[in-house]
């Protein structure tokens, strides 16, 4: 019999249930609600990334291609036809699905390294025609999110918090449909896939189809993870929104250093990264050029050099059955596929 | 991965609260009391660094000849306290801009050299309803009608007309008229700002444009470019980039014995690693500029003194940003940001760091467009540009294909 509440569930409750309290104990115009929505919106994206990312060991350094496609769509569809970004969310979810299955068809093809190059290329090629299309999408100057106040209906609120529980409900979304895709037959199937694909192909799973599936589903809600940060920033460019180092690799590194593959990793990753180079860059930006970036630089070494399973591994895990947990199979699944 | 798992645990609980301790930190003010605090967000690490150390100098040197000679005399001498912070890219400006906002008080945020960061951290200090002098100079930062933003150079088109209209002038004088012309622009927001002003004035003066190239900024083999520009025969080729494909650019056409004038457009064009990393091929390269150490000979020789080379244009702006923030607080008597924003809107001054723009003043007009202020041409002579164009403001004469024109 399984029990509805087991530790790792009641962590989770209990983290939400925090989260959503948050903003009642903190200065509600104040940097920590700031800070604490981006932590919120970075384990939402690693979550989206994980699914593929960690689910199927797919490694994706495309992401921001989804997220910059979400983010363009919804912004575009404002700024030139007033179209709420609340549907352009759904819009931009569409296109980046769509993405996704374009991508799929030449790139599941390809395994390990091979499909990480082809994937940081589409988002590179999609950052290219952001800059050059200038007639369309603005070029290089980017978007802003036009200011005017406080406007519920077009997602647009003057206190932080608002768009602070906007976020923790897309976090909310996230984990579910993680949850949901993770514990059903397609999550088994996924798992069977990274463990050995030919292996699964043999056993009469259709890889290819269960793999696409992952691929739009995260592609989607990365895009919608992309609409909300447009609007919480008011303002992305080319450059940044389809941005390798500052999120393609960061929704991996935070999945990776959190956990692959688990529900709790992605949150506890965030949780750790994000206020960690925050206060990096609170602390050290103003005294020596680089050095807040060479302090994160060097601590997140160290937890993947102290901890290469993620932070998840040191949770108990009682809910596992004991064949499950025991398996050796979990660990450095990067290696594996190339 | 064999040893205790309790040892893990431990360090895995040292980590998060060494996480969770961070984090509360932040919800301490940090401000002193009768100082008067601006921040300053400039890119100090990534691509753009040296430009945003240059102009973070001339903001400390600023402060610092504020607060001696007896910091902002309406509030009791109060001191004028700088916060730094460093924003290497868009994504980091509305978090950081944040931070300077509701941790440490900031009466006025001054910076963020680069246009897209400027834009992105408008877009919070509008929000706050905080005022932000800026000189970056994409046409952007002021044309979205914002009361908050406050731009104390020219825009970025004017940059690109003057870039063109000044060097006919000068081709001109020289006795030689100009039918064709190239365009080389890096595709980010300065570059495609600057070459669409190149492009207007061009066709404005009915002069063809045998050559307009953008590419990619980070470029590694500019040969292609540098073939094209000889192939093209025009007259006069304006590059408009930050310092790395600007030294590619010139090397290549100087080991081609390419010879025609190469007009730049500031950025990468007038600071001292150009020299550095040009040596001898450096002489005689003109370019646009918004403002020149020789313009404001005083404020040169301290920042000389202080960091050992010679001042940048951004550092002079930036300087004068400050001083404005200054003076307006000075006027409103006041730090508080509101009567800031509203003593900058009706800012009228000539004295003061101000003279180191060209035109020697800071006006704002409705849209938050310093009005007053014009581009300059500056010239490599030995270790350092000197302004040569127009003559209202130039030092010395230009020399165009190694003749002075008078």
């Amino acid at each position: 019999m399984r029990t509805l509440f087991t530790p790792s569930r009641a962590a989770l409750l209990i983290f939400f249930v925090a989260a959503a309290l948050l903003p009642f104990f903190v200065d509600p115009r104040g940097h920590l609600l700031r800070v604490a929505a981006m932590v919120l919106l970075f384990a939402a994206m690693a979550q989206s990334w994980n699914i593929v990312g960690g689910l199927a060991n797919q490694i994706s350094l495309g992401h921001a291609g989804f997220f910059g496609l979400g983010a363009y769509t919804s912004t575009l569809l404002f700024l030139k036809l007033g179209i709420s970004p609340w549907i352009g969310m759904f819009a931009g979810a569409v296109v980046a699905g769509g993405a996704a299955v374009l991508l799929s068809i030449p790139t599941f093809r390809l395994k390990g390294h091979y499909f990480a190059l082809a994937t940081l290329a589409f988002a590179e090629v999609l950052r290219v025609i952001a800059n050059s299309w200038a007639d369309f999408t603005g070029g290089p100057v980017g978007l802003s999110i036009p200011f005017m106040g406080s406007q519920p209906a077009y997602f647009a609120f003057r206190a932080v918090s608002s768009y602070y529980w906007v976020i923790l409900g897309l976090l909310a979304a996230v984990c579910l449909a993680f949850h949901l895709l993770a514990s059903g037959a397609l999550g088994y199937r996924l798992r069977a896939v990274r463990e050995n694909e030919n292996a699964a192909e043999v056993a009469g799973v259709n890889t290819f189809r269960v793999k696409l599936i992952a691929s739009v589903i995260s592609a989607a809600l990365t895009a919608i993870c992309g609409t909300v940060f447009a609007q919480f920033t008011f303002f992305f460019d080319p450059d940044s929104i389809f941005s390798l180092a500052g999120l393609s690799v960061r929704m991996a590194m935070i999945a990776i250093v959190g956990g692959l593959g688990t529900l709790g990793g992605p949150i506890l990753g965030a949780l750790f990264l994000i206020p960690l180079e925050e206060t990096a860059n609170a602390f050290l930006s103003s005294k020596a050029a680089g050095l807040s970036q060479f302090v994160f630089g060097v601590i997140l070494i160290a937890a993947i050099l102290i901890q290469p399973r993620g932070l998840m591994a040191w949770w108990p895990k009682p809910r596992r059955r004991r064949a499950e947990a025991s398996r050796p199979a979990v660990a450095a699944p990067a290696a594996k596929g190339a | 991965m064999t040893s205790a798992p309790l040892d893990r645990r431990r360090a895995a609980g040292v980590m998060l609260a060494a996480g969770a301790v961070a984090f509360s930190l932040f919800a301490e003010p940090v401000r002193a009391a009768e100082d008067v605090v601006v921040g300053v967000i400039q890119p100090l690490s990534g691509p753009n660094a040296q430009f945003g150390i240059g102009a973070q100098r001339g903001t400390e040197l600023a402060a610092e000849m504020i607060n001696a000679a007896g910091g902002i005399k309406s509030l009791g001498g109060a001191k004028i306290k700088l916060v730094a912070a460093d924003v290497p890219t868009p994504n980091t400006a509305a978090s950081t801009t944040q931070r300077l906002i509701s941790q440490n008080g900031v009466s006025a945020v001054v910076g963020a050299f680069v246009s897209s960061t400027t834009l992105a951290a408008s877009e919070v200090t509008e929000r706050a309803q905080i005022p932000l002098v800026t000189f970056a100079f994409a046409d952007q930062i002021t044309g979205r009608g914002y009361d908050y933003i406050f731009q104390v150079s020219p825009k970025g088109t004017v940059f690109g007309e003057a870039q063109f209209d000044y060097a006919t002038a000068i081709a001109k004088k020289a006795g030689e008229k100009i039918d064709k012309v190239a365009i080389l622009y890096e595709d980010t927001a300065y570059g495609t700002a600057q070459a669409k002003g190149l492009r207007d004035a061009a066709k404005k003066a009915g002069v063809e444009v045998v050559l307009d190239e953008a590419y990619p900024l980070g470029i590694t083999d500019v040969s292609p470019l540098v073939n094209k520009l000889r192939a093209s025969g025009a007259q006069i080729a304006f590059p408009v980039s930050y310092l790395n494909d600007s030294l590619l650019i010139i090397r290549a056409l100087r080991q081609q014995q390419i010879d025609i004038p190469v007009i730049g457009g500031a950025a990468g064009y007038i600071i001292p690693d150009f020299k550095k990393g040009l040596g001898d091929y450096a002489e005689g390269v003109l370019s646009v500029a918004a403002a020149s150490g020789d313009l404001i000979p005083e404020l040169a020789a301290k920042y000389k003194e202080k960091y050992g080379s010679f001042i940048t244009h951004e550092a002079i702006i930036h300087a004068a940003a400050l001083d404005a923030v200054a003076q307006a607080m000075e006027k409103a008597k006041s730090s508080d940001p509101q009567k800031v924003r509203d003593a900058l809107a009706t800012l009228d001054t000539c004295t003061g760091l101000a003279k180191g723009v060209p035109g020697g003043c800071i006006k704002f007009d409705k849209t938050g467009l310093n009005t007053s202020a014009f581009p300059v041409f500056v010239q490599w002579r030995g270790e350092e540009p000197v302004t040569v164009y127009p003559p209202q403001a130039a030092k010395a004469d230009p020399i165009w294909r190694g003749q002075t024109v008078k």
